[in-house]
């Protein structure tokens, strides 16, 4: 069985954060373009 | 192996006790996964619900028992609630209560995250069903929302946050998921090791993430347009309704590859299992679903053939659209490959997987008869149309959750469900589900409308079976719903760990039903145990 030290979990867990930042400006990024319509208005 | 993984200094943390702090302040991803399906359940029932409605009305030629504006906000709302309320958070629960435990994580990666993007979903729909019953009704102008018309109503407003919620939900979930796989599979666990499902979830999540935005920011400018004096869509005022129609189905066409590619996972896991052989072409298989996802973005147009596209752009997503047939073919190819020569048996699964090959396959077909931009011409919004998205749809991804389901309760329940019954509502369905659409093509070739509550009576025959077909086919999913309520609660014959001889994976080195927590120490990964472990040969 190997043993993922606390330590390990929580820098797992740390870049999963990271990912999910990463990941969420993403969308917001390509909302943002989708409307860029409206700056012609 | 793994039962030692679930018994470590954290497994006294058992469920919590009171209802309210176990299902509403959930951070497990197993409840979480439960909370979804059973709301897809819910609203798999009521979309069901408002397909009788539509046809009910489209047994007899005239205008039998409702009124044309309530049939349209039947079909708008039957498609909503499937699509949004039933296909996808279906496909969501299914990743909740199978990812973690097929790559060896103790949960998802953002657990309150997961709980805030279920707990989104039922004030969605309690908003969007809630217009049924407002002054002027529900929206009426088809799922797609194409301006003028969508514009009519005063309940687009609310439709349209609901549509946000449902996004903002789906795009959290998505985020979730890439996380939990990328960050959180047990050592050992390859990204090609990984079982298809994971892989075909992996790419739908970034497809969720780059297309569900598209389709808020269309849905705004619906809004602004509506209540802002704006003009994007308005040709009035110096706009163009045909851009929405392009930003629409440049969400619209990933988004059906969103309710597909879950699918072609669950049949990757299923048909191995019940072939008795490792799946054919793994690697090839997880090249198919990403090559589709990557055609997905290119051929959105081919929805928009007759609205007068220049010439170039016609031949263009006639061609990428054909293209998607290569890697579709592989995929069924070696589904077929999978099978062959194995020591096969045909339990409910299976036999849902096997009429999944067969029957989206054929809504294959139809689709690449769509593809031609000049036979598009005589297609267009017919009942062809609906007969080809219907068997990709119903045959193609709900055949495959129903398999699912059938293929997972007993590790989710701890019980077997009744196999005989499982095998009366396959039969049930499937014959059902072929008189109720398959009909549907001739009506289509023959020049019927979608979208309408009467009709020539040329077209009377086709649609009174197509009805009987219907009603049969929702008669049908009672025997499912009470299937899995006998299988949960009343059935006496308890599961194996492993509930199939053929399983491989994971998931299956759990005790069933799961344990509240699983992998808080993470297994150690043995090729031979892996369904795809050993991708070298």
């Amino acid at each position: 069985m190997q043993q993922i030290t606390d330590a390990g979990t929580e820098a797992r867990r740390k870049r999963a954060r990271r990912t999910a930042y990463i990941l969420g400006g993403f969308a917001v990024g390509v909302f943002l373009l989708s409307i860029v319509q409206m700056l012609k208005v | 192996m793994a039962h030692a993984a679930t018994h470590d200094h954290h497994d006294h943390h058992g469920a919590p006790k009171g209802f309210f702090q176990r299902w509403v302040m959930s951070t497990n991803h197993k409840d979480i996964g439960t909370l979804y399906l059973i709301f897809s359940l819910t609203m798999f029932f009521i979309g069901g619900a408002f397909a009788m409605v539509i046809r009910a009305e489209l047994f007899k030629p005239g205008l039998q028992l409702v009124q044309p504006y309530f049939f349209n906000e039947m079909t708008t709302m039957h498609a909503l609630v499937m699509i949004f309320g039933a296909i996808m958070p279906s496909f969501v629960g299914l990743a909740n209560w199978m990812i973690p435990l097929m790559v060896g994580a103790p949960d998802m990666a953002l657990p309150r995250m997961n709980n805030l993007s279920f707990w989104i979903m039922p004030f969605a729909f309690i908003l969007l069903l809630s217009t049924l019953f407002m002054p002027g009704g529900g929206p009426a102008g088809g799922w797609t929302m194409y301006p003028p018309l969508s514009l009519q109503g005063e309940s687009i407003a609310y439709t349209i946050f609901a549509v946000h919620l449902m996004g903002i939900s789906s795009i959290m979930g998505a985020i979730n998921i890439i996380a939990t796989i990328l960050n959180m599979r047990a050592p050992g666990m390859d990204l090609l090791k990984m079982p298809v499902f994971v892989w075909s979830w992996l790419i739908t999540a970034f497809l969720l993430i780059a297309v569900m935005p598209v389709l808020a920011g269309a849905v705004t400018m619906l809004l602004t347009d509506k209540y802002f004096h704006t003009n994007f869509f308005n040709a009035a005022g110096g706009g163009d309704p045909v851009l929405f129609q392009h930003i629409f189905w440049f969400f619209g066409h990933p988004e059906v590859y969103i309710m597909i590619l879950p699918a072609f996972g669950i049949i990757s896991e299923i048909i191995p299992t019940f072939a008795r052989k490792p799946i054919f072409g793994y690697r090839a298989m997880v090249f198919a679903i990403a090559s589709i996802a990557f055609l997905s973005f290119i051929v959105w147009a081919h929805h928009m053939f007759a609205v007068g596209l220049p010439m170039g752009a016609e031949i263009f997503f006639m061609y990428a659209t054909m293209l998607i047939a290569v890697p579709t073919g592989v995929k069924v190819f070696n589904w077929v490959s999978t099978m062959w020569g194995g020591s096969m048996t045909f339990e409910t699964p299976m036999l849902f997987s096997i009429a999944f090959v067969i029957l989206f396959t054929i809504g294959g077909f139809s689709g690449l008869m769509l593809a031609l931009a000049p036979a598009d011409f005589q297609y267009h919004d017919t009942y062809f149309v609906v007969a080809h998205f219907h068997y990709v749809l119903v045959t193609g991804a709900a055949f495959s959750i129903m398999a699912a389901a059938y293929y997972w309760l007993p590790k989710w329940s701890g019980n077997m469900y009744s196999e005989t019954w499982g095998k009366i509502h396959f039969w049930s369905s499937v014959i059902s589900v072929n008189v109720l659409f398959f009909p549907q093509h001739f009506l289509g070739l023959a020049g019927m409308p979608r979208r309408i509550p009467d009709y020539n009576v040329a077209f009377a025959n086709f649609n009174m079976i197509s009805s009987i077909g219907g009603f049969w086919f929702g008669a049908s999913q009672l025997i499912f719903l009470g299937v899995i309520i006998h299988c949960v609660f009343f059935s006496k014959k308890k599961a194996a760990d492993r509930s199939w001889e053929g399983a491989k994976g994971l998931e299956w080195t759990v005790p069933s039903p799961a344990p509240f927590h699983t992998f808080d120490v993470p297994p150690v990964i043995h090729d031979d145990e892996l369904a795809h472990g050993n991708t070298e040969h």
